[in-house]
């Protein structure tokens, strides 16, 4: 029975179905709203499901330089890892599996599809990809330390005396406590997790990695049919997943009651911050060159959320 | 399992990639602006991509010039199955102004079956909308023929690639040769020398066609 209920957690209710369908509704929301905001019509809010299943259905071409085997399996492991990352996070009051260290798993599980694209990359046996993929590396590195000092500051706040690593039990402390938002100290942690939010998806002005306009994708640049189609997938579940952190470390502590009006709260909540802090920026911004990111995360970023571990670490 | 579903989007997400085949970037002008507020072609679906790989509609502007010729071929020979071909402005169905010039090869129908010519020069971006549109659709009834073909064939596993008569030989011909060898130039230069005859005889076989007639 317990190997069913993980089974239907991993495959349906928090895991991979549920992530796909929040992750393509986020991801054509993206591109309505942006188009809005140009003042053009804009695509409908199904194209990241058309673009999917066009794609699937495209011949693949594998590229003779390049190493079949790590080739075709960089976008499973990408996509294996992502629907995974969900089941840990709490909707609210629905937890589906809680441990001592959620942030901790999620923190390595997160770094997966990163990997991957860098796996896929050099797989491919395209220079552009070779660019691309020392870019991705970079990229990685930068949001990294904002991103851990971050989730620092949420368990030291969420735990008091002793860092609490748990999502569910940071969010049984925001239901007493209020969430975190509402905590002055906190508001530092959470704009620097914003900013991480759009260097992780990999949207613009923190793209890159896959610049279409100079590297031709970069790591994706071989890539066709099938295996594109999922890392294009894995970015729409990237979105719904790194937003569900931000709403479920930062606005946790909401009670519906029930499981069906929490999951859809959640959802809608996570289109907010969509829309603030990927659409938003993506409107106004222009594409940054590698070392200006690089700085860019490792002097703002990581001094806003720096402040806010040292305002947590003397009890405000 | 999803084929009504694959089969409805083949039309509603066309890529679109950008040849430049020696275009007085007239028309270039043009297709961006295809893309832009005014017109946006995004609702479509239509979307500007940077490697041929992802590519459904390919957009060949300009005259076939003799140096573009080669990474013409080439790059069409990258995109998968099913592709769409689609010559914006009277350059690359007739020459135009260049027409006799030394320095061209053209028209493109001499090298990959055209499937919309839009005419003009510059084409409106009205007229060039229209034509990815026809395109569109043209690229649902290929991947449909391509379907067929592939079941008809199952066991030899050989997919003819699905075109109509005359100029289509070509790019069946240097199809399968450039996709055996490996498409980045930079990886392996001597790999492109054992393709190139091959795209060279298929031009040749071509030429001879069209002195008989």
């Amino acid at each position: 029975m317990i190997v069913l209920k993980y089974l239907f957690n991993a495959l349906i209710f928090p895991g991979a179905l549920f992530t796909i369908l929040a992750g393509f509704l986020l991801s054509g929301l993206d591109r309505k709203v942006i188009a809005r905001m140009q003042r053009r019509i804009g695509p409908p809010l199904a194209q990241p499901v058309y673009d999917f299943f066009k794609l699937a259905g495209k011949e693949n071409i594998v590229p003779a330089a390049a190493n079949v085997t790590a080739y075709k399996l960089a976008p499973v492991l990408s996509f294996v890892s992502l629907a995974f990352i969900m089941v840990f996070i709490p909707i609210f009051s629905f937890s589906a599996f809680s441990s001592k260290a959620d942030l901790i798993v999620i923190l390595y599980l997160i770094t997966i599809p990163g990997v991957a694209l860098i796996i896929g990359g050099s797989a491919s046996g395209s220079p552009y990809g070779a660019i691309g993929i020392s870019r991705e590396m970079v990229t990685m590195m930068s949001y990294e330390l904002p991103f851990v000092l971050v989730l620092l500051a949420v368990a030291k706040k969420a735990g008091g005396d002793q860092l609490v690593f748990s999502l569910k039990e940071i969010g049984e402390w925001q239901a007493v406590n209020g969430s975190m938002l509402l905590h002055w100290s906190m508001i530092p942690a959470a704009l620097a997790m914003l900013l991480v939010i759009p260097a992780e998806v990999g949207t613009q002005p923190f793209d890159v990695a896959e610049a279409e306009t100079e590297i031709c994708e970069g790591p994706l640049c071989e890539y066709s049919g099938a295996p594109l189609a999922v890392f294009k997938l894995s970015t729409c579940m990237k979105m719904f997943i790194m937003t569900g952190l931000f709403t479920a470390m930062f606005l946790g502590g909401i009670r519906t009651g029930f499981a069906g009006t929490d999951a859809i709260l959640f959802v809608l909540i996570c289109c907010v911050v969509t829309i603030l802090c990927i659409t938003t920026i993506h409107a106004i911004t222009a594409r940054l060159r590698i070392q200006h990111l690089f700085q860019f995360y490792w002097t703002y970023v990581t001094l806003l959320a720096l402040v806010s571990l040292v305002l947590v670490w003397f009890g405000l | 399992m999803f084929e009504n579903l694959i089969k409805k989007s083949a039309m509603k997400s066309p890529w679109l990639f950008h040849i430049n085949a020696g275009s007085c970037n007239g028309c270039d002008i043009e297709i961006v602006a295809v893309t832009t507020t005014l017109y946006d072609a995004e609702r479509f679906g239509f979307k500007l991509v940077g490697s041929p790989r992802h590519a459904d509609i390919v957009v060949v502007s300009g005259p076939v010039t003799m140096q573009s010729k080669e990474r013409l071929i080439r790059t069409l020979a990258q995109v998968p199955e099913p592709k769409c071909v689609v010559s914006i402005g009277s350059c690359p169905q007739s020459g135009n102004v260049f027409k006799g010039s030394y320095a061209i090869d053209g028209p493109l129908e001499k090298y990959v079956h055209v499937d919309v010519a839009v005419a003009g020069c510059a084409p409106k971006p009205q007229a060039i909308m229209e034509g990815l549109y026809e395109a569109a659709q043209i690229l649902e009834e290929k991947r449909e023929m391509i379907r067929k073909a592939k079941k008809g064939v199952k066991g030899s596993g050989v997919i003819e690639v699905p075109a109509a008569a005359g100029t289509a030989q070509v790019s069946a011909a240097a199809a399968p040769a450039s996709t055996a060898a490996p498409e980045s130039t930079e990886a392996a230069p001597e790999a492109f020398a054992a393709a190139e005859p091959a795209a060279a005889a298929a031009v040749e076989s071509t030429e001879k066609e069209v002195a008989s007639k």
